[in-house]
């Protein structure tokens, strides 16, 4: 469905990312994980648009994305749950939403998808009218990831959703990502810093260092590698 | 009997600062949609507003398109010089603001303001000087009939009368329908939700598909369009130059930042607010005096209620 090879990435002359191939297959639970500036939400920016590549190509079920434009993107039904949250914060909850199924596909199931989204997260249902700036982290990540799904997308892109947020609340979000991939069978394309947790979910986990992919494989791999236990994980033979 | 000519004045002081003040909503909810919301500095505003009034200047008086219409033809011009000048400002930010604004600039320290003062001073000093040469600099008028012409409403004790303007009266009434019809676009309409989005958070409005440079492009020229029919207004009750632009500019910046940042409603009682400090302050000081007073308000306000009369704290921490 999603298939990078070789892609660079520089902000001025400095390399983020430099020739990362990464594949996810529908259907599939894929996880990047890495610490922090390895260039993880430099991949996504990428995908999505807003910066541009240097070279490599990104395919979306074989069409070339970098051809297209940013806005473009989310139309083919890429939904970019961004790092930091970025909820619309002068809009309502609701407004959020709509934006959301701002693409065609997205305002065609609407109806359907804001009742899914509301049973997902019963809490933005409750607080429909009011401003997003005015939840607290863990709802607007709920929002976020609501948001995302509102487009009725093939492919989700969650951009560390676990981050600043208590952990029980973390928790409850991981559990609804896994609930959202198991019921509705959406791909999904997850980083991560809570390493253990996101590889759990995994179909396959790539590692990402210092803008290279150093490490890919099937969860028990990665799971069991040294290196990952070690740097990641905490455990390890030392 | 002196209480009673300054209580006729206070109450025709009260009813012509409201009818203004409408006009001066309009004027500023066209810069909130532009600075408020965009949060892109244009100091040539004012001087969209002056081709809104030459607009309707030459559509009424030069080529007499309007005298068919009778009466309501000045008023149906200033409406239409709100899409003449819409094309102006669809261009001045395609060819010029778009460079210095948006995306390009928003993670940048500060956000593409300078580019945006520089950029928006030269097109007004431009469009004022250019406004010399077309227009020349005898001060025009979009006379109508009722630029002159009263109703007088007698009310209260002992025969006080009010004195209603026709023609301000009927361009106060167009500029509420204008607000309004904005108000209802921008809250209503898939559009307007996606011009408040991307005004919100431009990167995050990308990952939603929408094209964040056109949505830019429409508020801005949408902005200009209404502060240009508020032009169109204005010039039906007073004589203008191409200099016009500089009296209204500042009262439109106050205006916005009166009644809130990104608060469209909120600049439209901004303007209100002026144009009442304004008429009120006619009753005791000389008319040299009417704007300093316009600006005791404003730093009051600022000083009591820094985010606005309307402004929301959640807007923007």
């Amino acid at each position: 469905m999603l298939d990078i090879a070789g892609l660079s990435v520089a902000y001025g002359g400095l390399r983020a990312l430099s020739e990362v191939s990464l594949k996810v297959e529908a259907g599939q639970f894929v996880t990047v994980v890495g610490p922090n500036g390895a260039g993880k939400s430099t991949l996504f920016k990428a995908i999505s648009g807003i910066v541009p590549a240097a070279a490599g190509s990104i395919r979306f079920d074989g069409e070339d994305l970098l051809a297209r434009a940013a806005d473009r993107r989310a139309h083919l039904g890429i939904a970019h749950v961004p790092e930091g949250r970025q909820v619309f914060k002068t809009l309502t909850v609701r407004e959020n939403l709509e934006m959301g199924a701002y693409p065609e596909t997205g305002r065609r199931q609407w109806v359907r998808t804001l009742e899914r989204i509301h049973a997902l997260f019963p809490i933005l249902a409750e607080r429909h009218e009011q401003l997003a700036g005015t939840l607290s982290g863990g709802e607007q990540q709920m929002l976020a990831i609501g948001r995302g799904l509102a487009c009725a997308p093939r492919l989700l892109m969650l951009d560390e959703p676990s981050m600043g947020l208590a952990p029980a609340i973390a928790d409850m979000i991981f559990e609804r990502i896994a609930q959202i991939h198991r019921e509705d069978g959406l791909t999904i394309l997850l980083v991560e810093q809570r390493v253990a947790e996101a590889l759990e979910l995994s179909d396959r986990g790539y590692v990402l260092e210092t803008g290279r992919m150093v490490l890919e494989g099937p969860y028990q791999t990665l799971l069991s590698d040294d290196r990952v236990r070690r740097s990641y994980l905490g455990i390890g033979d030392e | 009997m002196d209480a009673q000519i300054f209580f006729e004045n206070a109450l025709n002081a009260c009813v012509s600062g409201l009818v203004i003040g409408c006009i001066y909503g309009l004027m500023c909810v066209g810069l909130s949609l532009i600075f408020g919301i965009m949060r892109v500095v244009n100091f040539a505003q004012g001087d969209l507003l002056m081709l809104g009034a030459y607009a309707a200047f030459y559509l009424v008086v030069v080529w007499g398109t309007m005298s068919a219409l009778g009466p309501a033809g000045p008023f149906v011009a200033a409406l239409l010089a709100g899409p003449i000048v819409f094309c102006l400002g669809w261009l001045l930010h395609r060819f010029l603001l778009s460079r210095v604004s948006g995306l390009r600039t928003a993670g940048s320290l500060d956000e593409g303001h300078f580019g945006q003062l520089i950029v928006t001073l030269g097109v007004a000093l431009i469009l004022q000087n250019g406004g010399l040469i077309l227009f020349g600099s005898t001060p025009r008028a979009v006379s109508t009939p009722l630029s002159s012409a009263a109703w007088l409403i007698e009310t209260g004790p002992g025969d006080t009368t009010i004195f209603l303007n026709k023609a301000r009266l009927i361009a106060c009434l167009v500029a509420l329908v204008v607000v309004v019809a904005l108000w209802l676009l921008l809250e209503r309409t898939r559009l307007g939700r996606a011009l408040r989005a991307a005004a919100d958070n431009p990167t995050a409005a990308t990952y939603m598909g929408i094209d964040v440079d056109r949505a830019h492009r429409i508020a801005f020229a949408l902005g200009s369009a209404v502060t240009a029919i508020a032009g169109g207004l204005v010039a039906t009750y007073l004589s203008f130059t191409p200099f016009m632009g500089i009296d209204f500019v500042v009262i439109m910046y106050a205006g916005v930042v009166l009644g809130g940042m990104g608060s469209l409603l909120g600049a439209f009682w901004g303007g209100l607010t002026i144009g009442f400090v304004q008429q009120f302050s006619a009753l005791a000081l000389p008319p040299q005096l009417q704007n300093a007073a316009i600006f005791v308000v404003f730093l009051l306000i600022v000083v009591l209620r820094p985010q606005g009369l309307f402004g929301r704290s959640a807007d923007r921490a």
